[in-house]
């Protein structure tokens, strides 16, 4: 189904949103399906979430701290008198998990939606365009990022370096590497992305027309309504009853 | 030289398929071996699969099917880490394989990691600086360098790990006539010493002036292999 962007921004706001506010796991477990369901119905790309896997050790990682310092609740595992995992903690990993989770599902929604449309829709909704294009700038050139730090962690592993075979301390020291190319490449990037902005009269005119104009569709006045409504109904659920 | 004499394929591709869902585009069936001591040059029209087979040549990106050996190992079932100590790779932006933050410390990052001696590691750096005209640029940053001298060094530090094997992808690329002249000297005698080479590569003068061995590339299949001599 295609949908404007716009009306994409808005269910990515709402779920995150809720992802948010509401600290109650009954009312999380549901948001989180309903927002697989939008997802797989929407087209949206889920497996980045197979990609990017490793980061669910990172979240599992949170859930165990979580419980070791906010211990609470009934003690499950404890090692004299450390109590290493607690129902309280527990909850408040898995709490930390969903939020997350419903924070990556929903972004996964925007995937298929060009920097070119988004603008568009972030201007229709009276956004400065020159904070529209640093928004759609952002979008595009972070996933390089990450691609960069890929690409430098190869480099540094062609070296000859077996990294799993390395102590703790020095594999630190080798992450740290991965900092300067990639704030170096942005700062570079970011002077070649203003030199040439400047040669195509970048805010040359205030007034700028656009050839392409979008256009709300009945669907996408149905989903924003349903969206409102289901993010209100839940906010009142949560904070009231 | 004994090695390339004697015939044995220091790196063998078998069967290689390799595609990108995306585009469509598809290495197709690649067989190849690679002998130490023999440059053998990649060339082939934009698009035809080059860097993709340099890649998975290194192991940085595995193949659908078929078999990577080097020098006997599978380089599906071993880290990059230890096939880094064979193979050295040239990205074709060296900008990208640099990533400490001076010339002299990019020369030692891996000697110091292994714990080689200082005097040694200062001995094989002031030599590597020589022989890549670097010297003057010790502590320069290398984000800072020209396009030149960025791939000058980023050879350097992979030639300072005496690799058995290089992978080198647009190594003329950005180098003036007098420092292709230099890349020509220092490739001949690395591959004089006994190393092999792959190098991907558009210059022909370059190629046909220095392959043992030329393999054309079109639309992801191996097209052509002659020898120069």
């Amino acid at each position: 189904m295609k949908l404007d962007p716009r009306t994409k921004l808005l269910m990515v706001f709402s779920l995150s949103s809720l992802a948010v506010f509401i600290k109650e796991l009954e009312l999380l477990i549901p948001v989180m399906f309903i927002a697989l369901l939008l997802v797989y119905f929407l087209g949206g790309e889920l497996s980045v979430l197979k990609k990017h896997s490793k980061f669910l050790l990172i979240f599992i990682g949170i859930a165990v701290i979580q419980s070791i310092f906010s211990p609470s609740g009934e003690v499950l595992l404890n090692i004299g008198s450390l109590k290493l995992l607690t129902t309280g903690g527990l909850v408040k990993g898995v709490r930390v998990i969903l939020r997350m989770f419903i924070i990556i599902v929903s972004a996964t929604i925007m995937l298929d939606s060009n920097s070119r449309e988004i603008i568009q829709g972030l201007i229709q909704w009276k956004v400065p365009y020159e904070l529209a294009f640093m928004v759609s700038l952002a979008i595009r050139f972070l996933p390089l990022l990450g691609e960069e730090a890929r690409d430098v962690y190869t480099a540094i592993q062609l070296r000859g370096i077996e990294v799993e075979e390395l102590p703790l301390k020095k594999r630190f020291k080798l992450y740290s590497y991965l900092l300067m190319p990639v704030l170096s490449g942005v700062m570079v990037r970011a002077r070649e992305i203003s030199t040439s902005l400047e040669c195509r009269a970048f805010r040359a005119y205030p007034q700028r027309s656009s050839y392409q104009q979008l256009q709300f569709q009945t669907a996408d006045y149905l989903i924003v309504i349903l969206s409102l409504i289901f993010t209100a109904v839940v906010l009142t659920i949560s904070f009231i009853l | 030289m004994t090695q390339s004499r004697s015939g044995y394929k220091y790196l063998q591709l078998e069967d290689i398929v390799y595609s990108y869902p995306q585009t469509g585009f598809q290495l197709k069936g690649i067989n190849l071996g690679f002998k130490r001591g023999e440059f053998t040059a990649i060339s082939g029209p934009n698009g035809s699969g080059k860097t993709t087979l340099g890649k998975i040549m290194a192991g940085i990106i595995k193949a659908d099917s078929g078999q990577v050996m080097i020098d006997g190992l599978d380089t599906r079932e071993v880290s990059l880490g230890r096939i880094g100590k064979r193979v050295g790779y040239l990205f074709q932006e060296p900008g990208r394989q640099l990533f400490t933050g001076s010339v002299k410390e990019e020369l030692a990052f891996t000697l110091s990691f292994r714990e080689e001696e200082k005097e040694e590691i200062e001995r094989l750096s002031k030599k590597a600086l020589e022989d890549f005209s670097l010297s003057g640029l010790e502590e320069e940053a290398p984000f800072r360098l020209s396009a030149g001298e960025k791939q000058r060094l980023a050879l350097a530090a992979l030639i300072i790990n005496q690799p058995d094997f290089l992978i080198l992808d647009e190594p003329t690329k950005g180098l003036d006539p007098l420092r292709k002249e230099e890349l020509t000297v220092i490739l001949k005698n690395l591959q004089d010493s006994g190393v092999g080479m792959a190098v991907i590569s558009h210059d022909n003068s370059f190629i046909e002036e220095n392959a043992d061995r030329i393999i054309l590339l079109s639309r992801g299949e191996l097209i052509e292999t002659r020898s120069t001599h």
